[in-house]
């Protein structure tokens, strides 16, 4: 009994009981019992109530005696104390119960029941002996403790993580609900299992070791590792521990939470792939490189999984290989070339349609049966593929990436936000790896475009006079590129007679207007190169003034125009030194015949005068024949005089085409340095014509010279020139040149060709006064004429002879002729 | 009297036809001249030439031409080229196909006489 029970009011009433005076001071003993004391029959039925039961329950004596009392137990409690009531009865022996008994105001409070049997001498039960104590204030505190225990449990249970109580030494004391069903196990199975049990058998060394250690020191356990689920999964948790002490600072035991990182963990992990995919956009890896850890590292972050990646070819119409790290070559080689259309497969829909491709079930597939994509794709085991296309930031599909499945599977929008992702990523690292191959093409180009045209490039800053030079001036100066460019080094190098023009060119810097300069440097090995500056001048976002600068070396082309000058001084020569040559023959012949003669002569005049007698006579005649040689002798060197000082032509029979190809030839690079273009319209029946070769040479050259002056100007249209020869009726050859130049005006026409008449500064044209010359010297007529459209034609014919050629194979004949008989032509 | 051998003298120059007649005939040999090798082969003197003193370079027939027509005639007429163009490799071709000497104009009247008396020898 205890204390807390309700003892009732202390008075005492009696019923109709006779009491003795021994009975009264027994029934004021049990009345003041603490507990409702009562006695009964050995049928059951109560005889007796103390005072504290009808003072409680406010029964009566007599409505409480017998069966009455059951009145005031709760009738939700009454079946079962009765059950126990007679069950006690029939037993026999001592019994307890509870049920709830009503206080005389109706208020229930709880009430444990204990009864005792008394027995006679010969074991009968004669008596029931009972006693009811309050025990509501007790039952009140334990219901308290109940629901506060049931509510711990269902915050536990309710908790996100896995909670797990331990004893000192870490076995499991209590677990939540979220812990029970990820392991699988009840606790009292789990307090079977060794320490350890669940961690992934590669974090298992290590989370032991930290957690024996925290069990040593008593410091909070924190670890991340992998604990198997009950499907023998592996997740991610991250581990805490709490050890809780008692009031000497004892650990009594650890609270111990498990919170699952697995999601975390795959997020970082995938946030690492990402940042590791970007760095190697960045770092300029190749795509195939890049590709592949992208398909990789989904397929750790989305487990089972394949992935591929294929790229559109540059002619958009066919599919490429990207990567496809875990797919069969078989499998791979198959989806490759194929066209871009919705037929071909799921990738090559995808990028067709530019929108994602979901194959669930390839099993039940019926699209692309064109192209037998789905037996291909099962025949690799694959049964289910997500296909998405892969867009530029300018909207270009660039190809797709896909997920296969080895079984039917449908993408969860977690899958779909990683797809979207990825794909993001990809399309970065396609789009950067296109445009670095596109730069690097061009760079290669621009490099190569360089190195072709030997060009190079510099700025200079005119506040500050800093100058950058490419690594092609560098070459060009033959300047150590790791230095700075100073003037200094650069007027060392300028050839010095190019000094003051270099000078007059650093002046016109200083106004800020664009230039063009050329100069030539003296190397240290007494070499000279030519370059040619073009220079573009610009402002900084200061408006500091800045030049930008093309330096090309043009060494090779000015050496081939100086030989090309010269190879022009040479023309004349050459051609009359070939003459010469062909010639040397006849004039021996013909220097050697007069010799002979006089030799001849001089010998009979001296027998003539050594006879005896001598004949005077002869000797006479035979010296006179010597003289007549002599003299004859003598015309012939006057007119080979004549011809070398040039004042003769040598006539040879010429085609005038091969003529005007020789010229071409010479002048090409001439044209092509003014942009002409030369078309040719060469008569195929013309005949030959009779002249001097190296003159009628003289005269095409300079018209074509003319016509391409006449066209620098030009630049709203071609720079047309062309240069035509064909036969005229009357027995004459005529050759054209036309131009599409700035032509003339008529009243100029005669102008033309004064002698004086020139607007050419230089040049080795031989001006239209001396062409016209020439041509009339071979009976022929030059003349100009305005074109229909732009530009002028300058032309010129003479006749030719057919007798004349015929009879002149042999240049060396004619060539006679004309020296011995110079009245034939006669060339100013 | 001293009968003179005939030596005939072909050459289109005009100049050689009248001075080398002449200094022959002071070298004692009886002399005719042609302008050409077709005069020569027209002329009655064929038979009686001992020595025939021929122009290599001449219009019409030249002199080689000449020297085939008579060797296709039979007539063995010792010859003795003179030529004016100074090319030496004509020389031994010419001595290779029978002539006797080929002179340079312009030649000494020694060589001249030599070269004849070779061919007159020879006959």
């Amino acid at each position: 009994m205890d204390g807390r029970r309700s003892s009732g009011a202390s008075s005492f009433r009696s019923d109709s009981l006779e009491r003795t005076g021994m009975e009264n001071e027994l029934s004021d003993v049990v009345d003041a019992l603490p507990g409702l004391v009562w006695t009964a029959l050995p049928d059951g039925n109560i005889d007796f109530l103390n005072r504290g039961w009808w003072e409680y329950t406010g029964q009566s004596v007599a409505e409480a005696i017998g069966r009455g009392w059951q009145a005031a137990i709760h009738p939700n409690d009454l079946p079962e104390l009765r059950a126990c009531w007679r069950s006690m009865l029939a037993s026999g022996g001592p019994g307890e119960m509870e049920a709830r008994l009503r206080r005389f105001d109706g208020e229930y409070r709880w009430f444990v029941f204990r009864t005792n049997p008394l027995a006679d001498v010969s074991g009968q039960i004669v008596k029931w002996y009972g006693i009811s104590s309050d025990i509501e204030d007790q039952k009140r505190v334990e219901k308290a403790s109940l629901e506060r225990e049931r509510r711990f449990d269902l915050i536990l249970d309710g908790l996100p993580a896995h909670v797990h109580i331990l004893t000192p030494v870490g076995k499991p004391e209590h677990v939540n609900r979220q812990y029970r069903d990820y392991v699988g196990a009840t606790l009292e199975e789990q307090q079977r299992w060794e320490t350890g049990h669940v961690f992934h058998p590669d974090d298992r060394p290590a989370a032991l070791a930290a957690w024996w250690k925290s069990v040593e020191t008593g410091q909070p356990y924190d670890f991340e590792g992998r604990r198997r689920r009950a499907d023998g999964v592996y997740r991610w948790f991250n581990l805490r521990a709490f050890p809780l002490r008692d009031a000497e600072g004892r650990i009594v035991l650890w609270y111990s939470v498990h919170t699952d990182i697995e999601d975390r963990k795959r997020a970082e992990a995938l946030l690492a792939g990402e940042k590791r995919l970007l760095e190697m956009v960045a770092g300029g890896h190749s795509i195939s490189g890049i590709l592949e850890v992208l398909c990789q590292l989904v397929e750790s972050t989305a487990s089972e999984c394949h992935c591929s990646v294929v790229l559109v070819d540059p002619s958009g119409t066919r599919l490429e290989h990207g990567a496809a790290p875990s797919l069969p070559a078989s499998f791979v080689t198959a989806i490759i070339g194929r066209p871009v259309s919705v037929d071909s497969g799921p990738c090559a829909m995808a990028v067709y349609r530019n929108e994602r491709v979901i194959a669930a079930d390839i099993t039940s597939e019926t699209r692309w049966a064109a192209s037998a994509w789905c037996p291909m794709a099962l025949a690799h085991g694959l049964q289910a593929c997500w296909s998405t296309p892969i867009s530029s930031t300018s909207g270009k599909v660039l190809g797709a990436f896909a997920i296969y499945y080895d079984e039917p599977r449908t993408p969860t929008p977690q899958h779909l936000a990683l797809i979207d992702q990825i794909t993001h990523i990809a399309s970065i690292a396609i789009e950067r790896a296109q445009s670095d191959a596109a730069l690097r093409r061009s760079e290669a180009f621009l490099a190569e475009t360089r190195r072709l045209s030997s060009t190079g490039g510099f700025s200079k800053r005119m506040a500050t006079g800093e100058i950058t030079w490419s690594e092609e001036v560098y070459r060009m100066f033959e300047l150590d590129p790791a230095a700075p460019v100073t003037l200094e080094q650069i007027l060392a190098r300028i050839h010095p007679e190019d000094i003051p023009s270099f000078d007059e060119m650093l002046d016109r810097q200083q106004r800020g207007s664009d230039y063009e300069h050329e100069y030539r440097l003296l190397m240290p090995d007494r070499s000279v190169k030519y370059l040619h500056v073009v220079a573009h001048a610009t402002r900084d976002q200061d408006g500091q003034l800045e030049y930008i600068a093309a330096v090309q070396d043009v060494t090779p082309r000015r050496r081939s125009e100086e030989a090309l000058a010269k190879a022009r001084a040479e023309l004349a020569r050459v051609a009359r030194v070939s003459s010469l040559g062909a010639v040397t023959a006849s004039i021996a012949h013909e220097v050697n015949q007069p010799l002979s003669g006089i030799i001849t002569n001089a010998s009979t005049c001296l027998r003539m005068l050594a006879a005896d007698p001598p004949n005077v006579d002869g000797a006479r005649e035979t010296a006179r024949r010597t003289i007549r040689d002599g003299n004859r002798a003598s015309d012939v060197i006057t007119r080979l005089r004549a011809l070398f000082s040039k004042k003769h032509a040598a006539i040879e029979p010429m085609d005038l085409n091969e003529v005007a190809r020789e010229v071409i030839t010479l002048s090409r690079s001439e044209l092509q340095r003014n942009r002409a273009i030369l078309g040719r319209e060469l008569a195929d029946d013309l005949p030959l014509v009779t002249g001097d070769r190296v003159q009628l040479q003289q005269v095409i050259l300079n018209l074509l010279l003319n016509a391409a002056e006449a066209m620098s100007g030009v630049d709203d249209r071609p720079r047309q020139l062309v240069i035509r020869t064909e036969r005229e009726e009357d027995d004459r050859v005529r050759l054209t040149v036309q131009d599409a130049g700035v032509g003339f005006e008529p009243q100029d026409v005669e102008r033309l060709f004064d002698a004086f008449y020139t607007t050419k500064s230089g040049g080795m044209g031989i001006g239209l006064s001396v062409s016209r010359s020439i041509i009339e010297s071979h009976h022929g007529t030059l003349w100009a004429t305005s074109n229909d459209g732009p530009g002028a034609s300058f032309a010129f014919s003479i006749p030719w002879r057919p007798e004349r050629v015929e009879g002149a194979r042999n240049p060396g004949a004619v060539w006679m002729s004309a020296v011995t008989d110079a009245q034939h032509v006669r060339v100013p | 009297m001293v009968i003179r051998s005939l030596v005939s003298v072909v050459d289109d120059d005009e100049s050689v036809r009248e001075s080398l007649p002449d200094l022959l005939r002071e070298l004692g040999f009886a002399v005719q001249a042609f302008s050409s090798a077709e005069e020569f082969l027209a002329s009655d003197c064929i038979g009686q030439t001992r020595c025939l003193i021929l122009d290599i370079a001449m219009p019409g027939m030249s002199g080689p031409d000449l020297q085939r027509e008579l060797t296709r005639r039979r007539q063995a007429i010792p010859i003795v080229f003179i030529t004016a163009h100074g090319d030496e490799t004509v020389r031994p071709r010419l001595l290779e196909q029978g002539a006797v000497e080929c002179l340079f104009k312009p030649f000494s009247d020694t060589a001249l006489h030599d070269a004849v008396n070779a061919a007159l020898r020879g006959s």
